[in-house]
């Protein structure tokens, strides 16, 4: 589902990932840790192509989108639901509005998409508080919206980038549990953590990088 | 994107940003009523210098003792031009009994008069398309060439300052209308890239969830239109109001403004070009959009 070959990206002077070369198959929730600048977010960008590599090919879905035209990127971005690091809500949006925005850009009509919607907060639990603004809610039920707003679609692929950053230990358990459910209907998912405790002993792979390099590979 | 929810999305941010969009209508607004000024003044000097061929007429004064022959000579010979429409003699009894018929208020003026001193002429009417300045130039060098014409009077000067006012104001009119349109597309363009800059993360997060480039744009672009149209709207209530001020307010003192003609095609004019203009404005505030 998703193969890295050689893949490296510099920023400047910096190099953020070195020679990366890895695969994860259809269906495996895999974990990628490593202290922080370790390039764990870049890796995540270069799957959604908020980031160009510099060398090496990337495959996702089994598209090159190292050599995507510039017009096939929503395409590709449609079939992966990314939880950003920092959400990226709307804060002049409720949370329907936040998940819905998600399926209005698939361009579902309002009929369809008032179902699933509230079909994605019931798996978060949130469907109570639909009505709410995200600057009204705590950062573990932000963080829920998000996973919400990312599986609403129904992609193969989800990318969650810290998503239990900022929140606490029952919070991050329930964060995880739901990202294994939703992982268990089929959905490819890569979470990038710096958080140990959460891959600990769930007999899942975890990818370990360090300063951009690829040093490990292990089942936790 | 579904258009209902763009145009919800639109009509959510014109509310939210209402003063610097009001800010934007109004100053368009200015802009489109001094247009419209500029094309209303334009239109009445050319309607107006249209009816002038219709009473344009050149007088051929004849020689005293002309043979029937040679003044037979003289009108062919004038009407063979292609720019001649009409030719009629007027001889010197008829003339003067226009005169006595233009002055019967004072027609003591002709009582000293013994002789009739007027003289035989030839009124030439031309065809409304020949009626410029340097046709009626090579027509009068031509017929004053010719054997027993006295004189000839056609008020060239006239002519050909009505003729320079016409193509000076159309000239003006467009550069004038060329700036106000340029302006206005900045106003646009300026009022949409600052809601374009104020929602870049919104339009950031757009893009990282797959929206195509249409379903960013196209709010931006209703709003612009939004912008134009309501412009064009208030500028044609404000064209309206000062015409009408004009013909019942000021022609009372100034009769000449009874004669100013407003064309209703601005009815729609003016709204149609504040949309296209606001349309315009917002699509360059847009740019390109990439990933």
């Amino acid at each position: 589902m998703i193969h890295f070959h050689d893949v490296s990206k510099h920023y400047h002077d910096q190099t953020a990932l070195r020679k990366i070369t890895f695969s994860i198959e259809k269906g495996e929730l895999v974990f990628v840790t490593g202290p922080s600048g370790a390039g764990k977010t870049t890796l995540l960008k270069l799957i959604y192509l908020a980031e160009k590599p510099d060398e090496g090919n990337i495959s996702v879905a089994g598209l090159e989108i190292d050599k995507l035209k510039e017009s096939k990127i929503p395409l590709l971005r449609r079939n992966i639901g990314v939880v950003f690091q920092d959400f990226k809500l709307l804060t002049n949006r409720n949370v329907f509005e936040n998940v819905a925005l998600a399926l209005r850009i698939r361009g579902v009509d309002d009929k369809d998409l008032k179902t699933c919607v509230f079909d994605a907060l019931k798996v978060v639990n949130l469907r109570h508080r639909s009505d709410s603004y995200p600057g009204s809610m705590s950062g573990g039920e932000q963080q829920r919206v998000a996973i919400a707003r990312a599986i609403v679609g129904e992609p193969s692929i989800i990318l969650a980038d810290e998503p239990t950053g900022n929140v606490d230990p029952d919070t991050s358990a329930g964060i995880i549990r739901t990202l294994k459910d939703i992982n268990a209907r089929g959905t490819t998912i890569l979470i990038a953590t710096h958080n140990r405790e959460l891959f600990r002993n769930t007999g899942r792979r975890v990818l370990r990088l360090d300063n951009g390099d690829l040093v490990g590979e292990e089942i936790a | 994107m579904a258009f209902p929810y763009a145009f919800r999305v639109a009509a959510r941010s014109i509310i939210h940003e209402k003063w610097i969009n009001l800010l934007s209508i109004l100053t368009m607004a200015a802009g489109l009523l001094f247009t419209a000024i500029t094309i209303l003044s334009i239109y009445n000097v050319d309607i107006a210098t249209k009816r002038l061929p219709e009473k344009f007429s050149m007088m051929l004064y004849l020689n005293d003792n002309l043979s029937q022959e040679e003044l037979k000579n003289i009108m062919n010979t004038i009407r063979e031009d292609g720019a001649v429409e009409t030719v009629k003699y007027i001889s010197k009894d008829e003339a003067l009994k226009e005169l006595e018929a233009s002055l019967k208020d004072i027609q003591y003026v002709l009582n000293g008069l013994g002789e009739n001193p007027l003289a035989d002429s030839i009124e030439v009417k031309l065809k409304k398309e020949a009626v410029q300045p340097e046709t009626v130039k090579r027509l009068a060098a031509k017929i004053e060439g010719l054997e027993g014409i006295g004189g000839i009077e056609y008020g060239e000067k006239f002519l050909a300052s009505i003729y320079s006012i016409n193509v000076g104001m159309k000239t003006i009119g467009i550069i004038f209308v060329t700036i106000m349109s340029a302006g206005m597309i900045f106003v646009c363009y300026s009022t949409v890239k600052i809601l374009f800059y104020r929602k870049n993360q919104e339009i950031e997060t757009y893009k990282l969830l797959g929206a195509k480039k249409g379903f960013i744009r196209t709010p931006f672009i209703i709003e612009g239109a939004v912008i134009g149209l309501s412009a064009g709207l208030l500028s044609f209530v404000g064209i309206l109001s000062l015409y009408y001020m004009i013909i019942f307010r000021l022609s009372l003192t100034i009769p000449l403004f009874k004669a100013i003609v407003f064309p209703t095609d601005i009815a729609i004019f003016l709204p149609l070009v504040g949309l296209i203009i606001g349309m315009i404005g917002a699509a360059i505030a847009i740019g390109r959009i990439r990933y």
